[in-house]
């Protein structure tokens, strides 16, 4: 703002130009890959917002246990909504995130009444019921195997030509969308007022209260957000993949959420997507091609360990250094970039 | 029908025991350092494949094995306090993080050193005890030296805790770390003693129990989730608790399982462990939230 | 004084380095070793190589490498006048269902192989679309995977559990004395549809089963288990489709806790080690359906898996200690695949399962078979036909009897279907 008018324009032409790059580039992406790379795309990009909507939740300073549960909660909601009571599988997929976002506030009740290292073993717990419940009642969960036979995403007909979800390419564009929307509805969020108080709910918490603002209404707000976006990636993932069992859900899964999210640092919305498609690159392409298959947990375990004692703040922080190289080689340092980075 | 009654409470009795071994030393480490140690369960199983290596691979004596297995896990634990929790002191969820890092290191070592399957260990004796003179009540020797160690262990180290500089140096870093470095307590030595300590019980426990259960490189998943309960239930940070909650979880699950079956037995501990946590959420015998 | 057997090969561990090395080398060289003239055709193996399940794949990983290195130096296997080598591509799904989607893509539409041998279980659901589209012949060793739904999915060498029902007969027959029964077993895939085969065996026998319990899969102590069996007083102690992990301690929980009644399993795995923790005497007359492949009842001119002794001989050689059913299952598989082939002279996959099923009849590993199963399954694609029972006699295994299944399905099958039904195991009861 100090700078005045012109030197924003043209950041503001920076950021767009920015912008369509990685969007020019993310549309090529698919034609620059394999099949099978393909396939792993798409997961990649449901896990982005998985791990998008995760960090949501840690901005009030609270770390889950139970993010991946939620998640399948969306992916078992819109599957049974489709199976058992025939909802179009789009409008599946919205109630499916709703269910997840409902079963988060029905669980804020208990679990808002613990804090730190209570609430993540709390969550944990609270997860863990949930996939005792799918694994115990076989109607409508379907137990141990879970569903499947889920109904795939509709072929879209424009004119003559039939767009088939089942290929990878086009889910892989359908995911894009929907998860650009989800992280740019997560980025405004986190900037408006709602976000700025989620920021304050976590760094003071008495004098938030003392002003005031209900922390335990904030974090519920945070937890019901976030888990209806993991809910959403939960249905894109059940819909897709067409099966969904408690396995996939529990907790070593978790714990990779967890991981992408540290590793790639949670002070900025591309820092666990930083994290995330670093590490799915290294984890599924480049120690599976060097044919590592049974050393990639140790190679994993290892790059974890590093990236916490060596980048405490994550990958992001290379982003923030290599911005500060940069500005400062072009002279008009931003002081409104370091808004993000300075936590 | 007594008869049944005596065997299941006998039955957890050991459950109780080796539960205790494993979820104290989880609780020490979080006490002292702030740190949940996810690779936990990974230091159990290290004891048990120390137990695997020296007794069964090269057939030394047993308990030649289990000190192996005290001696080896208990400097895996300095390891991870120097390596990995020292560095992140000031960060817990870094700890934790670092921790589970460690646990996919351990897992894959012992598959590539000793494959997927389980292990067969022989067991180092076949004695067994009646009960109360009873016929139809018995314990198995092997249990029996799992019981006295707990005893004797938790025993020495309540003692230590309680008598000795150190112990009383290490309790006074748990609940307040600041005031202890004040009185010229060493948060280093504090947190070296408590990981050797907490990491050597969860290795005993491994090697005591390598030839009951199923030794094999995910064993640690499961006593992870026993351990959560456990803390959960008896209150994060207390010793005491960790005992009696064992115990308690313990009765509950073999009871059930005896007189139900395993899966209703899993269900009810974790329902008893939501209630806790709904009721009273710092356990039972919780200390206030440090976070 | 307890007599320690030769452990395990300490060469092993020396041995895996230089694997992981070997696989690495090859992942670069093998493009360039299909050597010009000799043809190339290659199967996926799609099963979890790493993770807690690793155990179902692995060890049928390493049979497979063994299967292929005889066949391929015998010239490999003929096929409408052409030799092809036969390459094995694995792709490890580590038994999650995205991840097996991804190599079953990869296998198909990258590597372009001809037949996909898979677990199956949670990892089969996300398959089943692709095998679909594609027409990938694929195989399972559950067969509750199958469903009418896919027709080009085949259950050929294990129909899990139905073959237990061998065992049962087989014991009642030999000791009609014994009149009841308990039942535990883990709550998973595999354990429960065991439960309903057990049960309906029992009855066709008139044996009572007075008690079923499960227990879940990450059960550690066996002991409260086997308490509240033990206190219902059977004559039988059936430990169901336990993993070899939950026989041994259920075992040595039975022996300690004092029984001393019959023991009927699907498994024993590593039996001699059971043995060594319990006793011989404990062990002896104990009932199972897998047996050793040193077996001399396995040299007859029924069987139909090359050289069985041999195969066992190398693999112990190669994996001191890793033998057991999965070991020589996706091995026997491949066997009955290669005859598909020879006999279709085509390698294409729409091509070789007609020729495997043609005229309802197939060659099992265990004797000429018939391909069943519409009425469990929904459609005809389990090979079922005799299954060895194995009998542990002075502390080794040894096959009593090759019993047939179709006969015993045409006599009771009606049971068995009430009790899949009552567990919720039939195919248009799963969700």
């Amino acid at each position: 703002m100090r700078d005045g008018g012109s030197a924003d324009r043209g950041k503001a032409w920076g950021w767009l130009a920015g912008l369509g790059l990685l969007c020019a580039a993310l549309i090529a992406l698919p034609h620059l890959l394999s099949y099978s790379q393909q396939e792993i795309a798409v997961f990649l990009v449901i896990n982005v917002l998985l791990v998008v909507s995760y960090r949501l939740l840690t901005l009030t300073g609270e770390w889950s246990l139970g993010h991946v549960v939620i998640m399948g909660v969306g992916g078992y909601a819109s599957a049974l909504f489709t199976k058992a009571l025939g909802v179009p599988v789009p409008l599946a997929m919205l109630l499916g995130a709703a269910s997840a976002a409902a079963t988060a506030f029905v669980l804020a009740f208990p679990l808002f009444r613990m804090k730190g290292f209570y609430f993540l073993i709390g969550s944990f717990a609270a997860g863990e019921v949930i996939r005792l419940l799918w694994k115990r009642f076989r109607v409508p969960f379907g137990g141990p195997k879970g569903l499947k036979l889920i109904p795939s995403f509709p072929d879209l007909e424009i004119g003559a030509l039939t767009i088939d979800f089942f290929e990878p390419v086009n889910y892989y564009y359908l995911c894009l969308l929907v998860v650009s929307i989800s992280v740019f509805i997560l980025y405004r969020l986190e900037r408006s007022r709602i976000g700025l108080t989620f920021h304050a709910v976590h760094w003071q918490d008495s004098l938030a209260e003392s002003v005031g603002v209900s922390t335990w209404r904030y974090r519920t707000l945070a937890f019901v957000i976030a888990s209806f976006f993991a809910g959403l990636s939960g249905a894109l993932l059940a819909h897709y993949i067409g099966t969904v069992n408690p396995n996939r859900f529990d907790v070593g899964e978790m714990v990779f959420v967890l991981i992408w999210a540290i590793v790639g640092g949670t002070a900025t919305i591309y820092g666990p997507i930083l994290g995330v498609v670093v590490l799915t690159i290294i984890n599924e392409v480049v120690l599976r091609q060097l044919g590592f298959d049974q050393m990639r947990p140790l190679f994993y375990g290892a790059i974890l360990i590093a990236s916490i004692l060596f980048l405490p703040q994550g990958l992001e922080s290379l982003v923030g250094k290599a911005r500060e190289a940069w500005a400062g080689r072009g002279g008009g340092a931003g002081p409104e970039d370091q808004r993000f980075g300075a936590q | 029908m007594l008869e049944l009654l005596l065997q299941t409470s006998v039955n957890a009795i050991y459950a109780a025991s080796y539960m205790a071994l494993i979820a104290v030393g989880f609780v020490l480490i979080f006490g002292v350092m702030g740190v949940i140690n996810f690779a936990h369960g990974e230091l159990y199983m290290s004891g048990a494949y120390a137990v695997v290596y020296v007794y069964a691979e090269n057939q030394l004596p047993f308990f030649l094995a289990v000190a192996a297995g005290l001696v080896f896990v208990g400097l895996l634990g300095l390891l991870m306090e120097w390596a990995l929790f020292r560095p992140l002191r000031d960060n817990p969820l870094g700890g934790l993080i670092a921790s589970i890092g460690f646990l996919l290191i351990l897992q894959t070592l012992a598959v590539l050193g000793f494959g997927v399957r389980m292990e067969h260990i022989p067991p180092p004796t076949r004695e067994m005890l009646n009960v109360f003179g009873i016929e139809g009540v018995v314990l198995s020797v092997q249990r029996l030296y799992v019981i006295v160690a707990t005893v004797l262990l938790l025993g020495a180290l309540w003692v230590f805790l309680r008598r000795s500089k150190f112990g009383v140096a290490l309790r006074a870093c748990a609940q307040d770390a600041e005031a202890a470095a004040l009185q010229g307590i060493s948060m280093n030595q504090a947190a070296r003693i408590a990981m050797c300590i907490g990491a050597a019980l969860a290795g005993i426990a491994g090697a005591l129990t390598a030839p009951l259960v199923r030794t094999y490189p995910f064993m640690g998943h499961s006593v992870i989730v026993t351990a959560f309960i456990i803390i959960i239930v008896g209150g994060i940070g207390s010793l005491e608790g960790a005992v009696v909650a064992a115990v308690l979880y313990a009765m509950v699950h073999t009871f059930v399982t005896t007189f139900i079956d395993g899966v209703i037995a899993d269900i009810v501990g974790l329902l008893l462990m939501l209630l806790v946590l709904v009721i009273r959420p710092t356990g039972l015998f919780g200390i206030k939230d440090r976070a | 004084m307890r007599s320690v057997p030769k452990y395990r090969d300490m060469s092993r561990r020396k041995f895996l380095g230089t694997t992981v090395a070997g696989v690495a080398l090859a992942g670069v060289v093998a493009p360039n070793l299909a050597f010009g003239a000799a043809k190339t055709v290659k199967v996926g193996f799609l099963a979890p190589l790493t993770g807690e399940v690793a155990a179902w794949g692995l060890p049928g990983l390493y049979g497979c490498q063994i299967w292929a290195e005889q066949v391929n130096a015998a010239g490999g296997i003929k096929v409408g006048g052409d030799s092809y080598q036969v390459e094995l591509v694995s792709y490890d799904n580590e038994y999650a269902p995205d991840k097996a989607r991804t190599g079953a893509t990869k296998l198909i539409r990258e590597d372009g192989v001809k037949f996909i041998m898979m677990l199956g279980g949670d990892t089969w659901p996300a398959v089943q679309p692709i095998a679909n589209r594609t027409g990938m012949l694929v195989s399972t060793l559950l067969p509750s995977d199958l469903s009418p739904d896919t027709k080009t999915l085949i259950a050929p060498c294990e129909v899990h559990p139905i073959y237990n029902v061998t065992g049962v007969q087989w014991l009642a027959e030999n000791k009609p004395d014994l009149k009841t029964a308990v039942i535990c077993a883990q709550d998973d895939a595999l354990g429960r549809p065991s439960v309903a085969t057990y049960l309906a065996a029992f009855e066709a026998e008139n044996i009572e089963v007075v008690d079923t319990v499960f227990f879940d899969i990450s059960a550690t102590d066996f002991a409260p288990i086997m308490t509240g069996l033990l206190a219902k007083n059977p004559d039988i102690l059936c430990l169901d489709t336990a993993y070899a992990d939950y026989v041994h301690p259920l075992c040595e929980q039975a022996y300690q806790q004092g029984f001393k009644g019959q023991i009927i399993s699907c498994t024993a795995d590593f039996y001699e080690k059971i043995i060594e923790k319990t006793s011989k005497e404990f062990m002896e007359g104990f009932i199972f359906q897998f047996p050793d492949f040193d077996d001399p009842a396995l040299n007859g001119p029924r069987i139909n898996f090359t050289d069985p002794n041999g195969f066992y001989a190398e693999y112990n050689k190669r994996w001191p200690g890793e033998w057991g059913a999965v070991s020589w299952e996706y091995a026997s598989i491949l066997d009955l695949w290669r005859a598909g082939a020879e006999k279709a002279g085509s390698v294409e996959p729409t091509e070789v399962l007609p020729a495997m099923k043609a005229g309802g009849k197939g060659l099992h590993a265990f004797g000429e078979a018939e391909w069943w199963g519409k009425e469990l399954f929904g459609i005809d694609n389990a090979l079922v036909g005799d299954w060895p029972v194995v009998v542990i006699e002075n502390g080794k295994a040894v096959i009593k009897e090759f019993k047939s299944i179709p006969a015993w399905w045409r006599k009771h099958g009606k049971l068995l279907v009430k009790h899949f039904d009552k567990m919720g195991e039939m195919y248009y009861q799963r969700g």
